[in-house]
């Protein structure tokens, strides 16, 4: 199906890059206080449980220290980050009522036509709040419900649902941005796909921060229920600032029995970007989850989406591929929690870094005494593209149930001079050949991601490789 | 008769993940005489060999196997290896971190009248090499890690000596057995007749390692059913006319029983 | 007392999963025992002096003097950055680790990053209970063979501190038998230093085999000149709880080191390990392979780094490790650590855990053997290589000991 991705145009290095002023925002004041919890909390009008959870999480992230194993975060001031940026619009349903700068960011970033061309569903964020959201009515039709998760909360049919799940997968206790999360989340996407309902083309959200000094706290909160079937894309931009941006994400997954869920992700936010994104998955029998992940951008990145297999026979995969370039450090991988009989998981990812960049794989497999008969397997592979990078493979595995078979591999090198010498001596340049092996390098993950996104992965890899010869 | 033969297979109708692969199976093994269990490739020869056995991959539907007297059906493999059957593997498995001679006195452990202590077990390890022409210094290797085809044949045989079972089922299946191998298992089975006078049940679909013993009755099994069971004669027809007469007949049967 | 952060892995992890070190008690009522501990067997001809140690590492240092890193997080990008020619965002944020990896190739040499796996503050304490250190000193092309025997003493601190030099080309055999041939309660340490002067040919065998009541507590450290070669052996078969800790820097070109590790854990035994293998020379060689086996209860965290630092170019390191779960109360935690800060290396690592498999169980079934017995096949197995391969007789009585407990008739069976 995919053509020679390779042969895919030079894309514009503006593409990601630009940004719209925000005549008519609202902006928050700077910093985090029970006040600007309790502003966030009111201009939401939301019940009360909610914002007891934020003020209850608010005094978890003071309490909780910072992570002291991964990339510094010494830069990210917490007083600077404006939690809430509102802008000049309501959520609107046709993409002619968003306002033009917001209209035309989402134009440039190939969203509407996106929606057009394959989405069965597009939500978009722009800031803290969601600016636009739509569904095909056929998946309307099969009961499936893809909106804003405020706009959920504000449904008398699906408020007790959210309160049911909301920071359950993920407690605000988890750590110490988890806690941050649930003080000042805003925005984000709620879906609902009832029992035996298979949807066939995916749903979209993206998730743009062009506030500069500004936080994104959007929540998505997606439940598959049993035998039901869903593909969910999300993707992310920002455009660089030379101040900290911060996004502290959440998303929480619910597998029912014997349904399927697949979140692909794409990750390209900009360079002065701190990425402490948290994912989690929660499955029960005979479901699965499979995780692409996609990891670009940011100075800083913290990613893990985790599973936690509850059900017999539950299955989690994870693709993920992440790519470091100057100035940045990514700390990324994944978790799986085998906690039922015959669980299974397959981790598969690979690491690239380049220009002094920091790349890191950090994985844990745990498997609980409840996991007779689990079996796992990790397969990590990094290629450092020159002597000034740095690629660390940090897995972990622990294993108290019997019968249980993990196998664990782990490679890092560099691309082959024989086969940089082999594709030359074809006619194809230095830049080209590697260009060429580190696209094969992803291939395993973009492969699994639409045709559309997989170009776009293919011309991010491009665009990091050029300037790599000399 | 449960009471006469070695091993007595009744009815046995077994089936794995939910396919049945043997149908109403009858066959007897009566004490100190040699049996052939041919058929085509996937007939379920080899199956009946492992659930004589009792391995846990297939399931027993229906009937009973008597072993000894005794309904073995329900008894986990050690109990009926104790009890004096025997199977040896086409492909014996690789147990890395296991030397040889620590396997095979776990296996001798705690069996009245085998049993031996250190030297004792180090010297009749090493007469039975000797006999099998095997090199001593495999039994301080792991089992099966990096042995060839041959080798692996060799470490069976030894067993079977060692072990001296009352029925060796023998399945020798698919084998690519080469002459080298071929040679090992009929000295092994020499072995084994002289010493203790056993029974065996060869599962094969070559007639070659038959060529030096004296068969007593031949077996044939098509399509998960025992077709046909008569005396040695039978073997030289099988070699002149294959199996194709009994996969016929048991297409027929099966249309007609449709 | 309790020593903290004690075996902790040079690049943690998240701490939830409470792998990142361990702790030990010590009852405060146990004394040092002193010389009266320790054997020292064909140290005759090398018998070295205290400070010998120290003068070969400084002399390491005069040979490969620290150096500025050419790596993320270098001299040169903070000084772009003070300079405001950089943004602070266009360079790597690194971790504390990261940061601290920097600072070890910028400001330390041989002697400053010397280290023993198991941390400094342990290594201090082992050093002052262990009071006088054996020091040996190989000359050139000098071929010793030396056995140091640390014996534990009721209710006592029993250790030693060994600093050993290796001179250009020489070789040294080297056992280290930690055991317990009496019966008691107490801690049984090694602090083992290593100074491979080029072309080295150092061989350590250490072989710990105390009883339930005991704890272990063993550390080495390893300094690798040009083309010198490690060869470690631990075999680790007893003790309540073990804590082995081993760092090797391998500075100079071509120089190898290779680890292999067998363990056995019954009862409500730990194991702790932490190895650390620091690459810089050119070249160089690095191999770790662990081989286990738990039971029981037992415990068992392995932390495995290799460090391939910037200018290690043409370096390889492999790290394996093969777990069989022999029970279901068993906790094996397991975390393989490659960190790499050069492109023209090639690291491996290779992990599998898992348990005796259907197939083998069926076909151990068929000769008779039980499911229980198959899993205590592979403890006699464990025990009885350790026996067959025991560097001499006293080792072995050790081993027979601690396999009389575990295997009915074990002494008779390997007779």
């Amino acid at each position: 199906m995919a053509k020679n991705r390779t042969e895919v145009a030079d894309i514009d290095r503006s593409l990601y890059d630009f940004t719209y002023g925000e005549e008519g925002f609202e902006r928050l004041a700077a910093g985090i206080t029970p006040d600007i919890v309790r502003e966030i909390s009111s201009k939401k009008d939301e019940p009360e449980w909610m914002l007891e959870l934020r003020l209850k999480s608010l005094d978890i992230f003071n309490r909780f220290p910072n992570p002291t194993w991964g990339p510094g975060i010494d830069g990210l001031d917490m007083d600077n980050i404006v939690t809430y940026v509102k802008p000049n619009t309501d959520q609107k349903h046709d993409w002619d009522s968003v306002p033009d700068d917001i209209k035309n960011t989402f134009e440039r970033l190939g969203i509407p036509e996106a929606e057009r061309s394959y989405l069965a569903g597009v939500g978009a964020q722009y800031d803290s709040e969601l600016v636009y959201h739509n569904m095909q009515d056929t998946a309307s039709k099969m009961g499936i419900v893809y909106s804003g998760i405020e706009e959920a909360l504000h449904d008398p049919q699906w408020e007790p649902i959210i309160r049911e799940n909301f920071m359950t997968v993920i407690p605000p206790t988890d750590h110490k941005f988890a806690a941050l999360h649930g003080a000042v989340w805003s925005g984000g996407s709620f879906v609902y796909v009832p029992a035996g309902t298979k949807l066939d083309f995916p749903l979209q959200s993206y998730f743009r921060l062009n506030a500069k000094g500004a936080g994104q706290f959007e929540h998505t909160l997606i439940i598959v229920e049993d035998d039901a079937d869903l593909h969910f894309i999300e993707g992310c931009s920002a455009p660089k600032y030379n101040v900290a941006n911060l996004h502290a994400g959440a998303v929480e997954l619910i597998v029912g029995k014997r349904a399927h869920l697949r979140y692909s992700t794409i990750e390209n936010w900009s360079k002065n970007m701190y990425n402490l994104n948290t994912k989690r998955a929660r499955v029960d029998e005979d479901g699965e989850i499979e995780w692409i992940s996609g990891s670009f951008g940011s100075h800083v990145g913290y990613l893990y989406p985790m599973s936690v297999l509850n059900g017999a026979r539950a299955r989690s995969s994870f693709t993920g591929i992440t790519f470091a370039g100057a100035g940045q450090n990514l700390d990324t991988g994944c978790k799986v929690v085998l906690n039922a009989p015959d669980t299974t998981a397959s981790v598969e990812t690979k690491g690239i870094s380049k220009s002094g960049g920091v790349q890191t794989f950090r994985s844990s497999i745990v498997a609980t005494p409840r996991a007779e008969g689990a079996k796992a397997t990790v397969s990590c592979q990094s290629l450092m593209l020159d002597a000034e990078s740095r690629s660390d493979t940090i897995p972990a595995m622990d294993i108290r149930a019997k019968n249980v078979d993990v196998g664990h591999e782990a490679t890092i090198g560099r691309i082959g001079d024989d086969k940089i010498f082999y594709l030359m001596s074809r006619g194809i340049s230095e830049e080209e050949a590697r260009t060429m092996i580190v696209n094969g390098f992803a291939n395993p993950v973009s492969k699994e991601l639409p045709l559309e996104y997989a170009v776009e992965m293919n011309n991010l890899i491009k665009l990091e490789m050029e300037g790599a010869i000399g | 008769m449960p009471d006469t033969a070695l091993l007595h297979v009744e009815n046995l109708t077994a089936s794995v993940e939910e396919k049945t692969i043997l149908h109403q199976v009858n066959l007897d093994v009566p004490a100190g005489e040699t049996h052939v269990l041919m058929g085509p490739n996937g007939a379920g020869k080899s199956t009946l060999g492992h659930l004589v056995m009792g391995d846990p991959v297939y399931t027993v539907n229906d009937g009973r196997i008597f072993f000894d007297g005794e309904d073995v059906t329900d008894l986990t493999t050690d109990k009926r290896s104790r009890a004096g059957l025997f199977l040896s593997f086409q492909a014996p498995v690789e147990i890395p971190g296991v030397p040889l001679s620590s396997f095979l006195r776990a296996s001798i452990a705690g069996r009245p009248g085998l049993e031996m202590k250190g030297k004792e077990f180090r010297r009749r390890v090493k007469e039975l090499a000797a006999e099998l022409d095997m090199d001593t210094a495999y039994l301080n290797r792991e089992l099966g890690v990096g042995f060839s085809g041959g080798e692996k044949k060799k470490v069976e045989m030894l067993q079977l000596l060692l072990l001296q079972p009352k029925l060796a089922i023998l399945d020798e299946t698919d084998s690519g057995l080469d002459v080298d191998a071929l040679s090992v298992v009929s000295r092994g089975m020499d072995a084994y007749r002289k010493s203790c006078n056993g029974s065996m049940l060869i599962i094969t679909h070559n007639t070659r390692i038959l060529e030096h013993l004296s068969v007593d009755r031949v077996h044939v099994m098509v399509k998960g059913h025992v077709v046909r069971t008569d005396d040695a004669s039978l073997i030289p027809w099988i070699d002149e006319n294959g199996f194709e007469s009994f996969e016929r007949e048991a297409a027929n049967a099966a249309a007609n029983a449709q | 007392m309790k020593i903290e952060n004690l075996n902790a892995m040079p690049a943690p992890t998240w701490s939830w999963l409470k792998m990142n070190s361990t702790s030990l008690e010590i009852d405060p009522e146990l004394a040092p025992a002193g010389a009266a501990a320790v054997e020292v067997e064909g140290a005759d001809a090398c018998r070295g002096n205290d400070g010998d140690f120290e003068a070969a590492l400084k002399l390491a240092d005069s040979r490969f003097p620290a150096r500025r890193a050419a790596a993320p997080g270098d001299a040169s990008d903070r000084e772009r950055v003070d300079a405001g020619n950089l943004d602070q965002l266009d360079v790597p944020a690194l971790s504390t680790y990261q940061t601290q990896a920097v600072h070890l190739e910028e400001k330390c040499g041989p002697a400053e990053s010397f280290s023993h796996g198991c941390g400094s503050e342990t290594a201090n304490y082992l050093r002052s209970v262990a009071q006088m250190p054996v020091v040996l000193k190989l000359a050139p092309y000098q071929k010793e063979c030396v056995t140091v025997r640390i014996n534990g003493v009721d209710g006592a601190i029993s250790a030693a501190d060994i600093q050993v030099i290796a001179g250009e080309h020489a070789e040294l055999d080297f056992i280290v038998a930690l055991d317990s041939p009496v019966i008691g309660t107490g801690l049984v340490g090694s602090l083992l230093s290593v100074v491979a002067a080029e072309q080295a040919r150092v061989n350590v065998t250490c072989v710990q085999t105390l009883d339930d009541s005991w704890t272990a507590l063993d550390a080495s450290g390893f300094f690798l000149d040009e083309g010198a070669r490690v060869h470690v052996q631990h075999t680790v078969l007893g003790a309540g709880k073990s804590v082995t800790g081993l760092a090797s820097e391998l500075w100079g070109d071509t120089s190898k080191i290779s680890v292999d590790t067998d363990y056995l854990a019954a009862r409500d035994q730990s194991r702790d390990f932490n190895y650390s293998i620091r690459q810089l020379g050119r070249k160089t060689e690095s191999n770790m392979d662990a081989n286990g086996v738990l039971t029981g209860a037992s415990k068992k965290v392995l932390r495995g780094t290799i460090d391939l630092v910037h200018g290690c170019r043409g370096s390889e390191g492999t790290e394996r490790e093969s777990v069989l779960l022999a029970n279901k109360g068993v906790d094996n935690k397991t975390v393989p650590v490659i960190l790499c800060d050069e492109d023209d290396v090639a690291g491996n690592h290779g992990a599998t855990i898992g348990h005796v498999r259907d197939e083998q169980l069926f076909y151990m079934a068929c000769r008779g053997i039980s499911a229980e017995e198959a899993e205590q096949l592979f403890i006699t197995a464990k025990l009885e290589n350790a026996a067959i391969t025991a560097p001499d007789e006293r080792i072995r009585a050790g081993i027979v000991r601690l396999g009389n407990k575990l295997v009915s008739n074990f002494e008779e069976e390997i007779a």
